[in-house]
């Protein structure tokens, strides 16, 4: 939590955030984009290496969701949450990654930066790090 | 033959260099090399008092001793850690010498400071003044720039965050000055970082203008 902030205004923004991102994490689980799209701005960008490759992008991370599919035991955790006024940032550790594209009982660690906007907070940024565990598939 | 004019300038106390442009040619290298010599390796560069513009001098023979103890050479851009370093030291060293780059530039009012710090399909999010801003870096070069140097310019390096191939440094930026920024200007900035080919480049910059 970054400072500056009193105890009510960051649990309401915290849960805007996190009601932001449960969009993302619904539609991993689920393998569909269309749940995801919302949480990000549309200028949003998205960049970092997948299966060895650098991509880019939110168009590839949609694509990328949908041809996936479902990977119903993902396990997410939001290992942190800091908010300065109008911007934000969430790390996310999500484990069980599963799917087509994915794997199995892949790892990966998300840093989200959000922009609080006239339409609530909007992921605009994703980087992410894949664990080594990508190299079995 | 020596002429008396001669041995009286050389005995008298050395005058002070009064620009960018004279250190660099009493250094015999460029203005930018100067900057940067002053940012990372402390070549004693003064500023005056009250100057809205980047007003500053040295003096010769300070300038003399920092070449003399200066064992690198000119082109070695930064302290190299020890090799027994920690990892996490040897990545941070290498993710704070990159966000030197964009503090150059800030301060010097010179995107091409900068560009090697950045990826080039590096974004930009945030407000300033009402308006948002989202997209190109180039957004961030073009401000730059027409802001002019910040020579009062205080980073903070409030928290820098490292996982494997990412990394997050939070930059409390104080003092700002400029066309655009006005004057004593505080941003609050947020990058994300991506190591690619063993090189930590700036991926987005989130910011924050805090307004006085």
């Amino acid at each position: 939590m970054f400072a500056g902030m009193n105890a009510a205004s960051y649990s309401n923004e915290y849960d805007s955030i996190v009601a932001a991102m449960q969009g993302y994490i619904e539609g991993s689980r689920q393998g569909r984009s269309e749940l995801m799209r919302s949480a990000f701005h549309p200028g949003a960008s998205f960049i970092g290496y997948a299966g060895g490759e650098l991509r880019q992008g939110t168009q590839f991370l949609f694509d990328w969701i949908d041809g996936n599919g479902p990977a119903p035991d993902i396990r997410p955790r939001f290992t942190s949450v800091d908010i300065l006024d109008t911007i934000a940032v969430v790390r996310l550790e999500v484990e069980g990654w599963s799917g087509k594209l994915a794997g199995s009982g892949v790892r990966m660690s998300d840093l989200f930066t959000l922009l609080k906007t006239e339409n609530g907070w909007k992921i605009v940024q994703k980087a992410f790090h894949w664990h080594a565990a990508i190299e079995r598939e | 033959m020596v002429s008396g004019s001669h041995t009286v300038a050389r005995n008298r106390p050395q005058r002070p260099l009064e620009s960018w442009k004279q250190i660099a040619a009493y250094l015999d290298c460029s203005e930018r090399t100067v900057r940067r010599w002053e940012a990372r390796e402390g070549l004693p560069i003064h500023r005056r008092e009250h100057h809205k513009q980047d007003k500053v001098f040295a003096y010769p023979h300070e300038l003399d001793s920092w070449r003399r103890g200066r064992t690198r050479t000119p082109s070695t851009p930064a302290p190299t850690p020890e090799p027994q370093i920690h990892g996490y030291l040897l990545e941070h060293a290498a993710i704070t010498a990159t966000m030197h780059y964009y503090i150059e530039g800030a301060r010097a009012g010179d995107s091409s400071l900068m560009r090697p710090a950045f990826h080039p399909a590096a974004t930009i999010s945030g407000y300033c003044q009402g308006i948002e801003y989202i997209g190109s870096i180039q957004l961030v070069f073009d401000w730059i720039d027409g802001n002019g140097s910040a020579p009062d310019l205080k980073p903070r390096f409030a928290r820098i965050e490292i996982i494997e191939s990412i990394a997050l440094v939070h930059l409390e930026v104080h003092g700002w000055s400029g066309r655009n920024a006005g004057a004593n200007a505080h941003y609050s900035d947020v990058f994300t970082l991506l190591k690619i080919d063993g090189e930590w480049k700036i991926t987005h910059k989130l910011f924050h203008s805090h307004v006085s």
